[in-house]
């Protein structure tokens, strides 16, 4: 994959520079700053965006407007958002635009080499990527009367894990259970929840998601 | 008995003094006398002017005709007690609150004009006071004029003696206490009693005089004073609240610099430490020549991780500080600085062995370590210094810090070079900071902190 860095942390960007090149993938730019994000993601079209949150200049949330700036001018490019930590307000700006491709994940879980990688495939697939801490806050701020609450607590874990980007068959494995018991899971959440069913699981995050974030 | 008539004889005004050097006695007394004396037809006329008024004022109150007539009673009142109070500012301690009186607004309407001094409670102890004073003032004149009268007339005695006639039939006083009828012990009594009344003249003016401005200082000045300790205390709160501000503002500041402290360091070293070591486990199936690189590189990089955070705590708590007080605290600053630094602490020696000093209190030990540490960041940082000195002397009740540099200058608190934030940390802590840095240097940041 070609992949394009912002981070303004030399110390991290090297890091990942030397990760993804021992796995096989480019790195094709590596920024330090929101606009230089958005100039390179227009320049490269890289297949994913890696983005740290917190850059310069204002050294606050730089990384995600940038993201953000950068996938309305090429819609739906593919950006991964490392960050020291998780708000589900940045999450609510990400998602924003209800397309797929987005990731947002603790700068921790790039240890864990071969999740995190993995994780990048999936958003430069379309799919999306959600830090657990993430789907455990929308799941803590949920109001009453909402139709997440029918949910069993085993169907509430289906959900977190489909958030956090995993396929029906790494659900199974992640549980012990068979295939057809998540398959079972999975539908019983499309109608607790009142969702259509599809076909594509991507997409099927993405409704579930769009959900959370109202 | 014409002698005792003598007595009564008012004195001469002893207004006129030659202009020698005189004792703290004569002047006192004489001062004392003049506003004895003057005081009484203020008195009387006060009391005249004022019982009139007042009388009047409230007997037609009820007509309405009076509220009037009591208001300008009012106003002739306060002239009385302007006059009084410039007098008695000279006899008895006052103090020097300025007195206030409520006024009608500029475009107050005509009523409200005449309305105003009646609720007034100044207006009211004036009034009061011209009415007391006229019996303070009778009393005092008398007891002055007769100790002066009596003082003068009876030590004189014996030059004027012969000029009054004498019957055999008068009984005089030296008869009354039992003496021999002759001259001599007529004289020898008048001029002894004179001679007693004149060495008690001066404890007995002071106290008529200060009989006399006492009602002046209770009832003309006391709500003055009142007022003014409560103006007095109102700024001491804006003061205490702006301080409580800048304490708050310092430890945001530093709350904020200390969050981007370790999200830059310990923190971002952390995160590369675990992304080395996950690729090292990586690696370790695939290449593990390049594993054993990579585990080399985390060693060194959490080495460095510790000694971020070394420094770290030491600019959140600095232990020597606690240990070894400001002193060693300082000196260990400077010996960390990049830019060499002295530092001069005239009295205020390390602690050690023999006679140790007295540590100041921890807060201002604190708070003189981190305006210290702050400005020594500053002159590394913007300064362009060569040299640097910092001074350290206790000063009456105050801690007073001075750091000076030889480098370009022009630091402003306004510029956000961290001067902001050492201000609210001086100010915190009760303190003034003094910033003196033109164009082109020197600087000079002088910090004085309270040690009580």
């Amino acid at each position: 994959m070609r992949v394009v860095i912002a981070d303004d942390a030399v110390l991290l960007r090297e890091g990942l520079i030397r990760l993804l090149a021992e796995t096989g993938h480019e790195v094709v730019a590596a920024v330090g700053d929101g606009p230089s994000l958005v100039s390179a993601v227009v320049e490269h079209k890289p297949d994913v965006s890696i983005v740290d949150v917190r850059m310069p200049p204002s050294h606050t949330d730089e990384g995600l407007r940038a993201a953000v700036e950068a996938r309305s001018k090429l819609p739906g490019t593919p950006v991964l958002v490392l960050s020291q930590y998780v708000e589900v307000s940045y999450a609510d700006d990400l998602l924003a635009d209800g397309r797929g491709g987005i990731g947002y994940l603790l700068k921790d879980r790039v240890s864990e080499v071969g999740d995190f990688l993995d994780g990048l495939a999936r958003v430069a697939a379309g799919g999306t990527v959600l830090d657990p801490e993430v789907v455990a806050q929308l799941f803590a701020r949920r109001r009453r009367g909402d139709p997440l609450r029918t949910l069993t607590a085993r169907e509430r874990e289906v959900l977190g894990l489909m958030a956090e980007g995993r396929s029906n068959t790494a659900i199974a494995k992640h549980l012990v259970v068979t295939e057809g018991a998540v398959e079972k899971h999975v539908r019983n959440i499309f109608t607790k929840l009142d969702l259509p069913p599809d076909d594509e699981q991507h997409r099927r995050v993405l409704a579930v998601l769009a959900y959370l974030k109202g | 008995m014409p002698s005792v008539e003598n007595m009564t004889r008012p004195a001469p005004l002893p207004l006129s003094a030659p202009a020698v050097v005189r004792p703290r006695w004569l002047v006192r007394l004489l001062a004392d006398t003049a506003y004895v004396i003057a005081a009484f037809p203020l008195g009387i006329a006060g009391f005249i002017v004022l019982f009139a008024g007042f009388a009047v004022g409230i007997g037609n109150a009820a007509t309405l005709l009076g509220i009037p007539v009591l208001s300008a009673t009012m106003y002739v009142a306060r002239m009385f007690a302007r006059g009084e109070r410039a007098m008695a500012a000279r006899i008895v301690r006052v103090p020097t609150a300025t007195v206030r009186y409520k006024e009608p607004a500029a475009d107050a309407a005509w009523w409200r004009r005449i309305i105003t001094p009646l609720g007034d409670g100044q207006s009211w102890l004036d009034l009061g006071h011209g009415l007391l004073a006229f019996f303070t003032s009778l009393v005092s004149f008398i007891l002055v004029i007769a100790w002066w009268a009596g003082g003068i007339a009876g030590t004189l005695y014996p030059l004027w003696a012969w000029a009054i006639p004498q019957d055999p039939n008068d009984q005089q006083f030296h008869q009354l206490l039992g003496l021999p009828d002759t001259r001599l012990a007529d004289i020898a009594v008048q001029t002894s009693m004179g001679l007693v009344l004149l060495i008690t003249l001066p404890p007995v003016v002071r106290a008529a005089a200060v009989l006399r401005a006492l009602p002046a200082r209770g009832m003309l000045f006391s709500t003055a004073a009142l007022r003014d300790r409560i103006t007095n205390l109102e700024e001491q709160t804006v003061q205490a609240r702006a301080q409580t501000a800048a304490a708050v503002s310092a430890e945001a500041t530093a709350l904020r610099r200390l969050e981007r402290d370790i999200h830059d360091g310990p923190q971002q070293r952390l995160v590369r430490l675990a992304m080395d070591l996950g690729r090292a486990q990586h690696q370790l199936d695939t290449d593990p020549e390049a594993a054993r690189l990579t585990v080399t590189e985390a060693l060194a990089q959490t080495r460095e991780t510790l000694a971020e955070l070394r420094a770290l705590s030491r600019g959140i708590a600095p232990p020597i500080l606690a240990d070894r007080g400001l002193v060693a605290a300082v000196s260990a600053l400077a010996g960390r600085s990049t830019v060499p630094v002295e530092v001069d602490y005239p009295g205020l020696a390390t602690t050690g062995a023999g006679t140790e000093p007295a540590r100041l209190d921890p807060a201002v030990e604190n708070a003189a370590y981190f305006v210290i540490a702050e400005a020594l960041t500053n002159v590394a940082k913007h300064s362009h210094a060569t040299e640097c000195a910092v001074s350290l002397e206790r000063t009456g009740a105050y801690l007073v810090i001075e750091i000076r540099d030889n480098g370009v200058g022009g630091a402003h608190v306004a510029k956000g070079q961290g001067l902001a934030g050492l201000a609210d940390r001086v100010r915190a802590a009760g303190g003034v900071l003094t910033i003196d840095s033109p164009d082109g240097g020197p600087t000079r940041l002088l910090a004085e902190l309270p040690c009580v």
